[in-house]
């Protein structure tokens, strides 16, 4: 028993480890500065890690602790595969005009409209995905109006990032979460999306003050929406049925994936399968070779390159530094965790974040009890409130500025390609107070539920 | 037969700084051998006569065209004056913002073959022929090399004669 508490909180600091140590630094360091892509030093890193045997093939395409976790990679390839099937059918163009002649042109029930439908559909799409899907109906329909496109792209962005807070399949850090703690679809579902349904409403509700009397539009233009005719998006609406079926199939799948103990990559896997027989494509190849391969890699590399600093004991270590810091107070080590992710995620890319963060949660863990291993250990009743609080704090904390999340990034470049470009400072003007309130509620939420109410 | 050989000299071309209202106007007068017909596209030379781009009739339609239209397909949920409200605001842009500027270009003395190789793979159907300085003398039309090829096709003699 004592031998075990003192292995488990001694670190070797031998030459393994400062050279692993080294490449980690350098790798995260340089994705910082964008010099070079993020997927190249990614794949570079992790083949370093690899040469210089800090760890084996053997780990880091075979050990799900110590490399690749191909949950998370069969998961996102899967996902893009179904995506990309159902592009191409309208369904939506189809979504956002109609959403936008419900509002009935008035601009500030678009802003309201479309922010919702963005939120709502990141939490079962990626961001990116999202984001570019309604970015063009927005310019289109700004155009029309008249108005200024920058508020609603940027309101738009941050609804994808709240959005994709709410589910297992919503935000790459929850992917990798669920992975690594061995979370199901509904977990995220009972645990995250209440308070992230709270603060879409509260966020939709802000809207209203910042951008409610600036927004107006003559009554002729208006009717230049009124007369478009949301049917004619529909390019396949045969193939849009049966990929609502299978999607629909899918999503079931995920919310039972748990009960029928599948892994959630499974039941992705199963769903792009399904459609890619039932959709009639004969030859696959463009389908397959539109999924995002450098952000594939980029995820590949990454967890290489944490094998490398978990097997050399460096996450211990800052573990055992987390652990000094709040002296094990669990509800202290939460609220730090969710705060201090979301500042690290509005500036930094929240996927090596999370990379790092989860193991170094699992040995934080295996600190604090030492006794319990496995899943026990992973879903420990004082451990689940740090996970979410991780999940929040990463996913969130992307609003607070033009490069904290990818879709920012994305709708920043598209809003500069229209001339009308997102200054760093005017997204954090916005960006940032609207992440702030939104961690405040997420930090009410964590406080009351978890550690007040305890249910 | 060689490029030199059945392209047409250049009398007209665009300089970058011009806007584009005033490159629409030489692009719907321009000389075309000895008629002043129009051209599809004509050559944008600097200063010292170098080579920087090609302005076409595409490259005006791709300005009026939002480049949010190419992500998605939304042609069906435009409005009437959408267009000439797009043409009234590209018309003082510069030429040089809108102009192709990877130009791909023959050489005098190429064969055509080579010509006809560059328009397929790049999609395009006006070829700018460069000499050894890399000074533009002359164009070579999709036409033209229709033409070559026909009268090869039916043994007439392509020797001299235009």
């Amino acid at each position: 028993m004592t031998e075990e508490v003192k292995a488990a909180t001694e670190v070797v600091m031998g030459t393994q480890f400062w050279v692993a140590t080294a490449i980690f630094i350098l790798v995260y360091g340089l994705i910082v500065t964008e010099k070079i892509h993020k997927t190249i030093l990614a794949i570079v890193g992790a083949a370093t890690m690899i040469i210089l045997r800090i760890v084996t093939q053997e780990d880091a395409f075979h050990n799900i602790e110590l490399g690749v976790d191909w949950n998370v990679i069969f998961l996102l390839i899967s996902m893009m595969i179904i995506i990309n099937i159902m592009k191409p059918t309208g369904v939506f163009e189809y979504i956002a005009i109609k959403s936008a002649k419900i509002a009935k042109g008035k601009p500030f029930a678009i802003m309201a409209i479309f922010s919702t439908v963005t939120a709502v559909v990141s939490a079962f799409l990626d961001n990116v995905t999202t984001v570019l899907l309604i970015a063009p109906v927005t310019m289109l329909i700004c155009q029309a109006l008249e108005l200024d496109v920058v508020p609603f792209l940027l309101t738009e962005a941050i609804a994808s990032n709240i959005g994709g807070t709410a589910t297992l399949i919503g935000d790459p850090p929850n992917i990798m979460i669920a992975s690594k703690a061995q979370l199901d679809f509904m977990a995220f579902i009972y645990h995250l999306t209440p308070v992230i349904i709270i603060c879409l409403i509260v966020y939709v509700i802000t809207l209203k003050f910042v951008f409610g009397r600036k927004l107006k539009v003559k009554d002729e233009l208006r009717q230049r929406i009124m007369e478009m005719n949301e049917k004619e998006a529909i390019k396949d609406p045969v193939l849009l049925r049966k990929s609502l079926v299978v999607l629909a199939i899918t999503i079931g799948g995920f919310i039972f994936h748990g009960m029928l103990h599948f892994e959630p990559a499974t039941i992705a896997l199963a769903g792009a399968g399904l459609l890619l027989l039932v959709s009639g494509i004969k030859e696959p190849h463009h389908i397959l070779a539109e999924a995002e391969w450098a952000t594939l890699f980029f995820f590949i590399g990454l967890f290489i390159i944490i094998g490398g600093v978990v097997k050399v004991g460096l996450i211990k270590w800052m573990s055992i530094k987390v652990l000094e810091i709040t002296q094990g107070n669990l509800f202290g080590t939460s609220m730090i965790i969710m705060w201090f992710s979301a500042f690290a995620s509005a500036f930094i890319d929240n996927i090596p974040y999370v990379a790092t963060m989860n193991p170094l949660i699992i040995d934080m863990a295996k600190q604090l009890w030492p006794n319990v291993t496995g899943i026990e250990l992973l879903h420990h009743p004082d451990l689940m409130p740090i996970w979410w609080s991780l999940a929040l704090g990463a996913c969130l904390g992307g609003n607070g500025t033009a490069i904290g999340a990818s879709a920012n990034v994305v709708v920043c470049g598209m809003a500069e390609k229209m001339g009308s470009p997102i200054s760093f400072k005017r997204w954090m003007l916005y960006g940032m107070p609207l992440m702030i309130q939104s961690v405040i509620i997420t930090t009410i939420y964590v406080w009351l539920r978890y550690y007040v109410l305890k249910i | 037969m060689k490029a030199e050989d059945l392209m047409i000299p250049v009398q007209d071309y665009l300089k970058p700084e011009q806007t584009l209202k005033e490159a629409v106007n030489l692009l719907k007068t321009a000389k075309k051998g000895e008629e002043r017909v129009g051209a599809k596209g004509l050559p944008v030379l600097d200063e010292a006569g170098k080579l920087v781009g090609m302005l076409s009739m595409r490259d005006i339609l791709k300005a009026v065209h939002p480049t949010y239209m190419d992500i998605m397909n939304l042609g069906k949920f435009t409005w009437d004056g959408m267009l000439e409200e797009a043409a009234k605001k590209i018309a003082d842009k510069k030429v040089y913002t809108l102009m192709s500027k990877d130009v791909i270009t023959v050489k005098e003395e190429s064969p055509l073959m080579d010509a006809v190789d560059n328009m397929i793979k790049n999609n395009i159907k006006r070829l700018p022929v460069v000499d050894n300085n890399g000074k533009v003398t002359g164009m070579i039309y999709e036409r033209d090399l229709f033409f070559a090829i026909v009268k090869s096709m039916l043994n007439e003699n392509i020797g001299g004669e235009k």
